[in-house]
């Protein structure tokens, strides 16, 4: 399989990712992979206000990387930068580099658009459409060109399922989305997400709307995820971090203060600052 | 205390918010009901057999047969009154009689000179013609009743005379008797105001019966059918009951109406009695029916809506109004679509935004002005059509009126789709226009849709702009969007502003804006049903 990520001007070089990087996940994330999201000295500018400063990480594959800090610290606007989510706020500018399988993702012939439909994004309230539960999860392969039903079905059932939704909703798919209760919602947020066969899902904050049943399934969701997908998990709840994570970033006033495997994050951080805010004595 | 005076003071507010509901429900009630129960009278009502007379002429509805033997029934019944006001004209209408005795001697002349008699028998006959019809003149001529009789009298003595026969000699009996009849029974002095006043009642009961039977049919269809409603035909019976008087009394100086009797001023004649008849006997001449006309929202009218519905109307203002909201939905969403959601707000996009508000207080005559100049005048022509008003030019400049209010709503409506449908669809790879036409606009519906309900509504009243850009007040049912038609609005104006015709039949001007205001009614229903089903679809509950 390639990641084609098609230039606006077709005269121009078509840009490639090479195959290798879609190698067949391990089943458990326990190794290290090849990292699939490279930052290095990333900054983004809020105008001339900086989001993040000089953030070097790289992101290995199927596997679940939380990104933990206090409000404020960057942490939504660097997982907004990596699907270019940012570009939507005017007067934003970026320095540095940020390659998705080696593709400089802010190279000006990337058709952003095209470089979303690889990269699923989970909000932090569950936005479902105004539609059927079927049109929201229809929406992105739909949008990618697939028009037949049997096509489109087997995909819708295939995300539901993926996202642990297809029990709850297969007899009304017909139903509205709004209908759904928040947890579920959020679940047919992931689903749509999953339609669009993305190699990386961003979560922003899934579970901050969600009370903890909720939130639990959602954790479990996770964890059955990480194996066919790489996971980039933004979270304010330290426990979830630690139960669904295999490595962690601490963010800090715009900086990345420490990223390491989560065990080591939690029980034994190398950084000051880390320790504090982990630990509640922050600020 | 406190708890007790917040309580008290929820109550009152409470209260007070009921109150003022029911002000205006109250309000609306006052304005609309007269104006509803009114305009109802224009569907339900008592009709006669005029009434059936006309729907079978003008519109071939109705049992032929059926009205075959009612109206012989009428007529039959209108006799009585015709033969009485016949033989009493006899005897006072001398001008017409004088004519007819002249004519009958011209022609008993010649059916004398045709009998080939001897010249002395004809000159005979003939000065003694000549002297009855010289009697006859001078007695219809005279206010002496004493000499009227006895110039009658002379006149009869020739009536066994042999030397008549075989000419139309006779007659002159017939008038003579018929006139001394008269004579015996009426009072002279009141000869001249006899004949004004039969003239009146004669009017009000062409008015009352239609055209006398046997006379040529009228010319317009106004005339050719008497009160079709019992409502009206009461009216006129009034009118012919009672004379209406201004006149003015002792010590003062202002005109006062005064009601007379007709009968009285008849008292005595042989019309006295018809009045009675009339009165009492109205149904056996009219017929009166209960009537559910429903055609009235489809049928076409005579000229000056006399008799027919509205029909016309009806389809005029549907078609204007569709046609508008045709132009004004796509025009102002993509306008709102332009401001909201891929502009920068600079200064174009502000003055923009001025013209677009200052645009909502244009007064209406204004648009009509500028349909008139731009779309039928300048636009039409470039387009090689004809320059003259129709619907497509009236709907055009509708949808312009209306502009500002469907791009103030849409906009309004747009921007309450929460920004999250919006970043939801851009993560999933969709472009600006994608996510705008596939979720945006979706959920945006509802609200649109509040805005063309306010833009239906208004459209649909407007008779300003119409009034020179498409709108006549008389013309054939439109066959193309390149005609001109009637409007409800507009035929209510027209009514409104003093047609003589239109005085004589309010329940056709009620009966339009009542219809007027339940078609806005019925229009905005489904699109509040619409949105309604819109919204469950999109929210699920």
């Amino acid at each position: 399989m390639n990641l084609t990520l098609e230039t606006k001007n077709m005269n121009e070089k078509t840009i490639k990712i090479d195959s290798k990087y879609f190698s067949k996940c391990d089943s458990v994330c326990q190794t290290e992979s090849e990292p699939v999201i490279v930052s290095e000295n990333f900054n983004f500018y809020y105008g001339s206000r900086a989001g993040v400063k000089n953030i070097n990480m790289n992101i290995s594959q199927c596997c679940v990387t939380a990104i933990i800090g206090p409000s404020g610290c960057g942490k939504s606007t660097f997982l907004r930068s990596i699907n270019r989510m940012n570009d939507l706020i005017p007067g934003t500018r970026t320095e540095g580099k940020l390659t998705i399988y080696g593709q400089d993702i802010y190279h000006k012939n990337i058709n952003f658009v095209n470089l979303r439909q690889h990269i699923g994004m989970v909000f932090q309230k569950p936005n479902p459409f105004p539609k059927s539960i079927f049109d929201n999860v229809a929406y992105g392969p739909r949008l990618q060109g697939i028009r037949k039903k049997s096509q489109l079905e087997a995909i819708v059932e295939k995300s539901l399922k993926s996202a642990a939704l297809w029990e709850e909703v297969k007899d009304d798919l017909k139903k509205s989305a709004l209908a759904l209760s928040g947890g579920q919602q959020q679940r047919l947020c992931i689903a749509r997400a999953l339609a669009t066969q993305p190699q990386v899902i961003l979560m922003d904050e899934p579970c901050s709307a969600l009370d903890p049943i909720a939130t639990g399934k959602i954790e479990d969701l996770i964890a059955q995820l990480q194996n066919s997908y790489t996971i980039v998990l933004v979270t304010h709840n330290m426990q979830q971090a630690a139960r669904v994570s295999y490595r962690t970033a601490f963010f800090c006033l715009g900086e990345l203060i420490e990223y390491d495997l989560t065990s080591k994050i939690f029980s034994n951080p190398s950084n000051k600052q880390t320790e504090d805010y982990i630990t509640g004595r922050f600020g | 205390m406190r708890v007790e005076l917040r309580c008290c003071l929820d109550k009152f507010f409470t209260a007070l918010t009921w109150l003022i509901i029911f002000a205006i429900i109250i309000v609306l009630l006052l304005i609309l009901g007269p104006i509803l129960s009114k305009g109802t009278s224009a569907v339900l009502f008592t009709d006669t057999v005029e009434f059936r007379k006309m729907q079978v002429a003008l519109f071939s509805r109705g049992n032929e047969k059926q009205l075959f033997a009612e109206k012989n029934q009428t007529a039959a019944a209108r006799q009585k009154v015709y033969d009485a006001i016949d033989n009493f004209k006899n005897g006072i209408d001398t001008k017409a009689l004088t004519e007819k005795v002249r004519n009958l001697y011209r022609r008993c002349g010649q059916e004398l000179r045709a009998k080939n008699l001897s010249n002395q028998q004809y000159t005979e006959i003939r000065a003694i013609l000549k002297d009855i019809r010289d009697r006859l003149e001078i007695a219809f001529a005279s206010n002496d009743k004493n000499k009227i009789l006895e110039n009658i009298g002379y006149v009869i003595q020739y009536r066994q005379d042999e030397r008549f026969n075989g000419t139309s000699a006779h007659e002159f009996f017939t008038i003579a008797e018929n006139f001394s009849k008269s004579v015996e029974n009426t009072d002279l002095a009141k000869l001249s105001e006899y004949t004004k006043e039969l003239q009146e009642v004669e009017n009000l009961l062409t008015q009352l019966f239609g055209p006398r039977p046997g006379l040529p049919s009228a010319a317009t269809a106004i005339n050719q059918f008497g009160a079709t409603r019992l409502d009206l035909a009461q009216s006129l019976l009034d009118k012919i009951l009672w004379k209406e008087q201004w006149v003015t009394k002792e010590n003062q100086k202002s005109l006062v109406k005064t009601r007379t009797s007709r009968s009285q001023g008849f008292a005595g004649t042989q019309i006295e009695p018809i009045f009675e008849y009339l009165k009492n006997d109205l149904d056996k001449m009219m017929l009166p029916k209960f009537k559910f006309y429903w055609q009235y929202f489809i049928d076409d009218s005579t000229p000056g809506h006399y008799f027919g519905g509205i029909g016309p109307e009806i389809l005029g203002t549907l078609l204007l109004t569709l046609l508008s909201m045709v132009f004004v939905i796509p025009l102002g969403v993509i306008s709102a679509a332009y401001l909201t959601e891929f502009s920068s707000d600079n200064l174009i996009i502000k003055i923009i935004r001025i013209c677009i508000n200052s645009l909502a207080g244009v007064p209406s005559i204004i648009f009509g002005l500028f349909g008139l100049a731009f779309f039928v005048l300048f636009l039409l022509p470039a387009f090689g059509f004809a320059s003259k008003p129709c619907i497509l030019t009236a709907s055009m400049t509708l949808s312009i009126l209306t502009l500002p209010v469907m791009i103030r709503s849409s906009e309004e409506a747009i921007k309450a789709v929460p920004a999250t449908y919006k970043e939801a669809s851009l993560a999933l790879g969709a472009g600006k226009f994608k996510t705008f036409i596939l979720v945006t606009l979706p959920a945006a519906l509802p609200g649109i849709l509040t805005g063309v309900i306010l833009s239906l509504s208004r459209v649909a009243g407007e008779t300003a702009p119409i009034l020179f850009t498409g709108a006549v007040a008389l013309g054939p049912v439109p066959r193309s969007i390149f005609d001109s038609t009637r409007t409800l609005s507009y035929g209510s104006y027209d009514m409104a502003v003093g047609d003589r015709l239109a005085m004589m039949v309010p329940h056709n001007q009620y009966g339009m804006v009542a219809s007027l205001i339940l078609l806005v009614l019925c229009l905005n229903a489904m699109a509040i049903i619409l949105r309604t089903k819109l919204f469950k679809r999109l929210h699920g509950h």
